[in-house]
């Protein structure tokens, strides 16, 4: 049971399974294998009525998976040199999707937009701050992340959409799939701190111990929201 | 009486009226309070509405949620850099001071995703400060409204959340003072009188203060209930002897708006509206009910009152010559004039013939009177008709001409009680004799007192030997104390004895009598009196019965 950061309740367990297949001295990172859970499944919302959506369908507002929208990173991890990713976020019926992608520093992150209206893409972070400007369908606009750290993405023209960009200048993070599976690279062997982010839920971390070559697994039940 | 009656009809019904009117207008008050009410009660619910469309509006501000967002993930994931975090803080606080300007309103403040301040602008922005938390309402709802109770004062809110596609990161919220100020607005909207209380003890109001007290005080039947309040609402209190008509227009957490307004104030007005109007109608009425009685007066009182006075002067004058003018205003009255003429004609001939027949026995009993003497046969005919000249030549009036012919004719008429010896002596008379003779005048005046119509005839016969200088007889009057008539009759009474002939001497001529006359004026003939003789002899010369012939009594009889 850990205390969550700015959550009230929490609730993390974290089940720590040690398969040792041979006891060498010889530290070999292992791969971490998780599942990702939310206490209760957070009703879908709809955006904000002051400006009623004309140019989308109300329903297809509705929420992808929350799963996706937790980044599992490895926590105090050293600076790496990693390879820059190409990561595109598209700007589609009045939403960011995927609205949480994690990237190495270095990468580009390519803003196409996909539906009839203009949008606009700006960030009032430190690790970076910028604004695209705005710009037709068809229109795609890149933003290259030199510094880790976590960048709120959002457009101009609808005040409702947002996305998150988290730079890491490690290779050891991941974003859960639909069912809330995930698989870290393999990481160092020792105790290590492993940390399932949540764009509203905030951080939850783990403490695993990662066993020379064999694949840890780390499980995660975030807190409820308070609502 | 006409007025008397109209005056008592229209006090009864002014009185009534006034009752009648207070009951109603008060009735009508507290109606037309209520319904005042409930349409400002409408008014403000829009009021409110519009100003959540509002702030829902206003809330989808990108920048806020940028900055507001990028602060508390930021934060949230690792220790933000001071600077950083005054940037992201100072984004949303500019954002937040431009709606305050915007709005107008006393604090805009950016509440977090806990409900606690994050920044605040506007003229209250010191009491919103940071960290403190605002129990707003917390739910699906897009926008909400309430009352915040800080340390500082009381605050009427509207907020609504900053919302990205499927959470809040915050909520904006701008409040409005609940302070004198407000209460003012209120009051001016309403056009009546706000009081504001907050957990039950006053906070503003418009009115005087301890009334306001008094009211939150007596106001205790509005249940702490919100639903239960507004039910309850329509109502009215007393409060210092006067009533009013409240009714609350907010009643949210602990803060309570009461509109109201003095019925007794507004009854007073109407009914003193109402009032002033039926006095002027009853004024109006009175005047009418004045002029039409002076009107009705005029019209038939007064033509009555004219024939009476007419009718009362003639039975006093005993005129009956002239008959009563028709007054025109009625058929009636003339057809009654008309009737009253035709018998007064009818009287007035009985009375002349009458008099015609006291005036015959008269004429021959100073005939026969004359006839006592021969020597004054005619004589009293003579100073009739001598008389009479003599006062026409002095403009007397008809009437006063016909008093002095008959009177002339009379004047004699008491030397019925003298004797023949006394009349008819040839010589001078002794003094006892004349003494005699002087009694006519009395004894004349007294026969004359038994017939009621020959009254104006007395002073001619009993005053016809006074003098101007006191000395004649019988009262020894002087001057203008003589009626003229009995100064004229005297004139000429001594003229016909001066020139008819007597038992002792011959008649003299107009000559000779105009001497003697002359020689005797302002003591024994009055000047005046003599003028008009002297004026009239030349054309009494010719008239042979002036001269002092002797005429035989069978030519008068």
């Amino acid at each position: 049971m850990l205390a969550g950061r700015g959550g009230p309740l929490l609730i993390a367990t974290a089940g720590l399974m040690l398969l040792t297949t041979s006891p060498l001295a010889q530290q070999q990172p292992a791969a971490v294998v998780g599942r990702v859970e939310i206490g209760v499944p957070i009703s879908a919302r709809r955006p904000s009525a002051a400006y009623p959506t004309r140019a989308v369908a109300a329903p297809a507002l509705a929420s992808a998976s929350e799963l996706r929208h937790v980044v599992v990173y490895l926590r105090n991890a050293k600076p790496q040199t990693v390879a820059p990713m190409k990561v595109a976020v598209r700007q589609h019926n009045e939403s960011f999707t995927p609205r949480v992608v994690a990237v190495t520093v270095g990468s580009e992150v390519e803003f196409p937009n996909d539906d009839p209206i203009y949008h606009n893409v700006f960030s009032l972070s430190r690790a970076k701050n910028f604004n695209l400007g705005r710009y037709p369908r068809g229109d795609t606009r890149k933003v290259r992340f030199d510094k880790p750290g976590i960048i709120k993405v959002f457009c101009e023209i609808h005040s409702h959409m947002s996305a998150t960009v988290m730079v890491l200048d490690h290779p050891w993070f991941a974003v859960p799939d639909e069912q809330g599976r995930f698989e870290l690279p393999p990481v160092p062997a020792g105790e290590q701190s492993i940390t399932a982010w949540h764009e509203r839920l905030g951080d939850t971390t783990v403490r695993v111990r990662i066993e020379s070559g064999q694949m840890a697994t780390a499980d995660f039940v975030l807190p409820v929201p308070a609502q | 009486m006409t007025f008397v009656t109209v005056a008592v009809i229209l006090s009864v019904v002014f009185v009534v009226l006034t009752l009648e009117v207070r009951g109603r207008v008060r009735t009508a008050e507290i109606n037309r309070l209520g319904l005042t009410e409930r349409l400002f009660t409408t008014l403000e619910a829009r009021r409110q509405q519009e100003q959540l469309a509002t702030i829902a509006i206003v809330a989808e501000n990108p920048t806020l949620k940028a900055a507001l967002d990028t602060y508390f993930a930021e934060s949230s994931f690792s220790d933000l850099p001071a600077d950083h975090a005054a940037s992201l803080r100072q984004t949303v606080s500019v954002e937040a001071e431009k709606l305050a300007t915007l709005t107008g309103a006393d604090v805009v403040a950016i509440l977090d995703s806990t409900g606690h301040i994050f920044a605040s602008a506007g003229v209250s922005r010191d009491l919103w400060a940071p960290g403190q938390l605002i129990d707003t309402p917390r739910n699906e709802a897009s926008t909400f409204e309430g009352v915040a109770a800080l340390a500082g004062g009381t605050f009427r809110y509207v907020g609504a959340p900053l919302r990205l596609i499927d959470r809040n990161v915050g909520a904006l919220v701008i409040g409005d003072g609940l302070d004198e100020e407000y209460a003012r607005q209120l009051a001016g909207l309403a056009g009546e009188d706000v009081v504001i209380a907050v957990n039950g003890s006053l906070v503003a109001s418009t009115m005087a203060n301890d009334l306001g007290r008094d009211l939150v005080q007596s106001a205790t039947f509005l249940s702490d209930d919100a639903e239960d309040a507004r039910a309850e609402t329509e109502g009215t209190l007393t409060l210092q002897n006067q009533e009013y008509a409240v009714r609350t227009l907010l009643a949210s957490g602990p803060a309570r708006v009461y509109t109201l307004a003095s019925v007794g104030a507004a009854t007073e007005a109407a009914t003193g509206e109402a009032l002033w109007a039926l006095g002027t109608l009853a004024l109006g009425a009175f005047m009418l009910a004045g002029f039409g009685s002076f009107w009705l007066a005029h019209t038939l009182t007064g033509p009555i009152d004219q024939l009476a006075g007419e009718i009362g002067r003639m039975a006093t004058s005993r005129d009956l010559r002239r008959p009563l003018h028709p007054t025109g205003t009625s058929l009636e009255l003339d057809s009654l004039t008309e009737h009253f003429n035709e018998l007064v004609r009818g009287v007035a001939v009985a009375e002349a013939q009458t008099q015609e027949a006291y005036l015959g026995s008269i004429r021959a009993f100073a005939a026969m009177l004359d006839a006592r003497d021969p020597y004054t046969a005619g004589h009293s005919e003579r100073v009739s008709t001598l008389s009479v000249l003599m006062g026409k030549q002095l403009h007397l009036s008809e009437s006063d001409l016909e008093v002095l012919r008959l009177g002339a004719l009379l004047h004699d008429i008491g030397k019925i009680g003298v004797s023949d010896a006394i009349l008819r002596k040839p010589a001078a008379l002794t003094a006892e004799e004349y003494e005699q003779l002087k009694l006519h005048t009395t004894i004349g005046a007294h026969v004359l007192r038994q017939v009621p119509f020959l009254a104006p005839h007395i002073p001619i016969v009993e005053l016809h030997h006074e003098r101007p200088d006191g000395r004649g007889y019988p009262l020894g009057l002087r001057g203008d104390e003589i009626p003229l008539a009995a100064r004229i009759v005297h004139v000429a009474d001594a003229f016909d004895a001066i020139t008819s002939a007597r038992a002792y001497r011959p008649g003299r001529d107009t000559e000779t009598a105009v001497v003697e006359l002359k020689r005797n004026v302002g003591t024994d003939f009055d000047p005046q009196a003599l003028g008009a003789l002297l004026a009239v002899l030349p054309r009494t010369a010719t008239t042979p019965e002036l001269v002092g012939v002797p005429v035989p009594v069978h030519r008068i009889a």
